[in-house]
Order: C-alpha cells, then structure tokens, then sequence
C-alpha cells in the first residue's frame, strides 16, 4: 500500500513538473496538456472509480498548491472526472484500444469545461469564450495524442507496484 | 486490470472527497492570503522550485531537439548517413547559437542592471511557468533569502531597452512566482511614447494586450512604443518605475462608445523564450 501510494505521488510530481517546464515549450496552437487530468483519468481506467477518485481529489489539490488562483476548484472538478471515468470504464465493455484514448479525450474535455464554469461561478475567470473553447479542444486533443505514449507507461508502472501474490505449499 | 469495488463505499467516498473540495475552496476565498492554505501552498512551491529548475536544466536539450528537428532539411533521397551528419552539424551550429545568445542576454542585463533607477534586488533565472492554461506566471529561482518580495516589479532586455516583464506575486525562501503583463489580471498604468496619452494596459492572455482610457479623437499610429508610467497616489508611488517598454501598437480597436477607445498593444518581450530576469525594488520603496 506505501508504495502504491508514492508511485501515485512520483506519477503526480512528475506530470506537474513536466507541465511546468517541458510542455511549456511544446504547446499545441498556443495551449498545454493537462496532465493531471491524463493521469487521472488514466489511473481510474487502470483501477476503477475509488481509485481515480483518489487519484484525482491529491493531483488536483497538489494542482491548486501551485497556481496562484483560488484552492480548491482543481481538485473539486478531478475527483469527479477520476470516479466518472472509473465507471464509465466499468460500464463500457469493448476490447478497443482506442477506448483510452476517447476516454481521456471526452473526460478531459468534460472537465476542462467544469472547472471553468465554476471559476467562472466563483468570478475567478474572465476568459473570452473564444478562448474557453480554444482550451477545452485543444487541451482534449492533447490528451488524446498524449494517451497512446503514456498509457502503456504508466499501466506498468502501475501494476509494477501491485504486490505479488506469493503462493507458498 | 480494473477491480469492481462495493458502489456504495466508493459513492460514500466520492461523496467525502466533494466535499473536502468544497471546504478547501471556502477556506481559501474566506482567509485569502493568510491562512494555513497558503502557508500549505507555499511549502509545496518550496519543494517544486527546485526540481523545476533540474528538470528544466535537463529538458532544454529536448526542447532544442524538437526544435532542431523542426528547422532541418528534409530531403527524401539523402541516405542515412549524410542525415546524422547534418543532424549533428546543426545541433552543434544551433548550441554555439544558444550559448552566445544567452551569452548576450546575459551581458545586456548586466549593464542594465547597472542604469535602471529603482535598484536591483536581484538577477535571476526563470525555472518554471504556471501550471494552468488559465495563469500566465513564471518562476524565478531566487526568494526571500535574496530579498525578493511580494510587489516588486520584474524586468528584462538591455540598456537601450529596458522591458517590463510583471509583477513579483509569491515569493518562498528559495523561488517567486512572477505574475506576467499578459495575463488577465496584470494592469500597468502606460503612456504611449508620440501622443502621451496615458491609459492602462491590461494583460489579455494569448492576445495582444489592450490599453484602455484613451480619450476619443486621439490618433494613434502603428508601431507607436508603449512605456510604463510613473505616478502617485496619497504619497505611494505605482507598483512599476516609468520609461520601461511594454510593447509596441498593433492595432487600434474603434470606440465601442463616446468616451474612450482602445488600442491593442503587442508585447515587446517574449515570453516563451524568456530566460533571465531582473527583480526590482518596489516603487514605494524605491
């Protein structure tokens, strides 16, 4: 269980450091991928609503630490798409392995969408439109081309840190 | 391998989670900058700054790759071999380019450190960028130890030029985050250099910025410098020192009603190669 959760914690510092530096310089049209919002939903395909939802609720809070906007609202919107995407990954049964990939990029888009409606709710957003749906595409695209690189990686990070059923007669 | 888990708990939980959400929403917007969440935030961009500022030292060379990549001759009938060997020439032509263009800046802001009027705090490098497409900031590698604080204004480019960069607005032990003119809530008070018309000039993100108050019938040209304005109020001086380039004018916007029109304004420094900064002391301080 310790490991499990500082892989969790390795996987979430590293995509914040990676959106804050690298993807800085490798924009699409102007706009960044929201990693902690691959990671999430990534993580809830990989293991389920309860997972995602956790997963979502720490990236998004370590999120929120960082930017200086108000607290809070990052975290509020993941832990929704990580249990959203846990169940919608319960529900769906397709052997796709395209499934990730228009899971992140619906899920992204969803809760790019969320989180400004409420900073736009909370009067933290003054955004044109243009711009709002600019972002929301964008960053779902980037996401979704992002999927087939980071998926495999992580799913074995992840079950890398599964512990091993030890079987002794 | 997904796991099906009781429904129940894992609403009970989501349930949970929502609402510590909430709670930490309401915490912030109640004790804003004073509370034990920012105390929270500031020990976690503590422990980010430097290991942005590593892995912005080992990510340069990939961004100059993909850069590299983008700038080289694709020939479809050059063999392999030739391929590695251009690839290698440009990317040594491209890093003796590097080197001497930071050599420059670097020399620039040297000598402009030595003529700009509010005194220097400090140089520092820029090691990170704002983790939201929503925030247009950067981090500095210098903090509280160097004598950077809250509403000092950040500078860049050469003596000739000296360029408004923004607004120093976090500042831990080690690092500051720099609040750049282009974001949404960055508002400097400027002058335009021929006309001096005074105005404000507000950060409008990925656009251009746009000054705004400009009395109608003013005519404006193109290309038109923007500066920054001095000024005071009840004894306290602006947050940035006058005579520092903001931009120049790119597009004048008609008046949308009988008293004011608008210019937009096109930033002088770019942002997305911005590698060296000058922190400067605050106006009131100056």
């Amino acid at each position: 269980m310790t490991r499990r959760i500082l892989v969790s914690i390795v996987v979430i510092v590293t995509g914040l450091l990676l959106q804050s530096t690298l993807f800085w310089n490798l924009k699409l049209l102007g706009v960044r991928p929201e990693l902690m919002f691959l990671v999430t939903i990534l993580i809830a395909i990989l293991e389920g609503p309860q997972e995602g939802a956790i997963t979502g609720f720490a990236a998004g809070l370590a999120q929120d630490f960082l930017l200086n906007q108000p607290k809070g609202i990052t975290a509020l919107t993941l832990t929704l798409v990580g249990y959203a995407a846990g169940l919608a990954r319960n529900y769906i049964v397709s052997p796709s392995p395209l499934l990730p990939t228009i899971l992140v990029a619906v899920g992204t888009a969803a809760g790019v969408v969320f989180y400004q409606v409420v900073a736009f709710l909370l009067g933290q957003l003054d955004e044109p439109f243009s711009f709002a749906v600019r972002v929301t595409l964008l960053s779902a695209l980037y996401g979704a081309i992002l999927t087939p690189i980071v998926y495999p990686l992580l799913r074995r990070v992840i079950e890398g840190s599964r512990p091993t059923r030890v079987v002794r007669f | 391998m997904v796991t099906r888990q009781r429904p129940r708990s894992t609403r009970l939980l989501v349930v949970a989670l929502v609402s510590a959400s909430l709670a930490v929403i309401t915490l912030d917007y109640r004790q804003g900058e004073s509370g034990p969440l920012a105390g929270v935030g500031t020990a976690a961009k503590t422990f980010m700054a430097p290991l942005q500022q590593a892995v912005t030292t080992v990510t340069e060379p990939v961004g100059d790759f993909f850069s590299g990549l983008a700038h080289l001759p694709s020939l479809a009938d050059e063999n392999e071999r030739l391929k590695e060997e251009v690839a290698e020439l440009s990317s040594t032509i491209q890093q003796e380019g590097f080197d001497q263009a930071q050599f420059e800046t670097l020399r620039d802001l040297q000598e402009l450190s030595l003529t700009l009027a509010p005194p220097v705090v400090s140089a520092a490098a820029v090691t990170g960028n704002g983790f939201s497409n929503f925030e247009y900031t950067v981090t500095i590698n210098k903090g509280t130890v160097d004598g950077i604080e809250v509403n000092q204004p950040v500078a860049t480019g050469s003596p000739e030029s000296p360029m408004l960069v923004g607004l120093v607005v976090d500042v831990t032990a080690i690092s500051a985050d720099v609040r750049l003119i282009i974001d949404r809530d960055s508002a400097v008070a400027a002058t335009v250099e021929n006309t001096r018309e005074a105005g404000l000039v507000e950060g409008q993100g990925a656009s251009d910025l746009r000054m705004g108050f400009i009395s109608p019938g003013t005519l404006i040209e193109g290309d038109e410098p923007v500066f920054t304005q001095g000024y005071e109020l009840d004894g306290q001086a602006g947050l940035y020192p006058p005579g520092m380039l903001i931009g120049q004018v790119s597009r004048f916007v008609p008046a949308e009603n009988e008293t004011q029109e608008y210019i937009e304004v096109r930033p002088a420094v770019d942002f997305e190669t911005l590698q060296f900064v000058l922190v400067l002391q605050a106006g009131s301080d100056a």
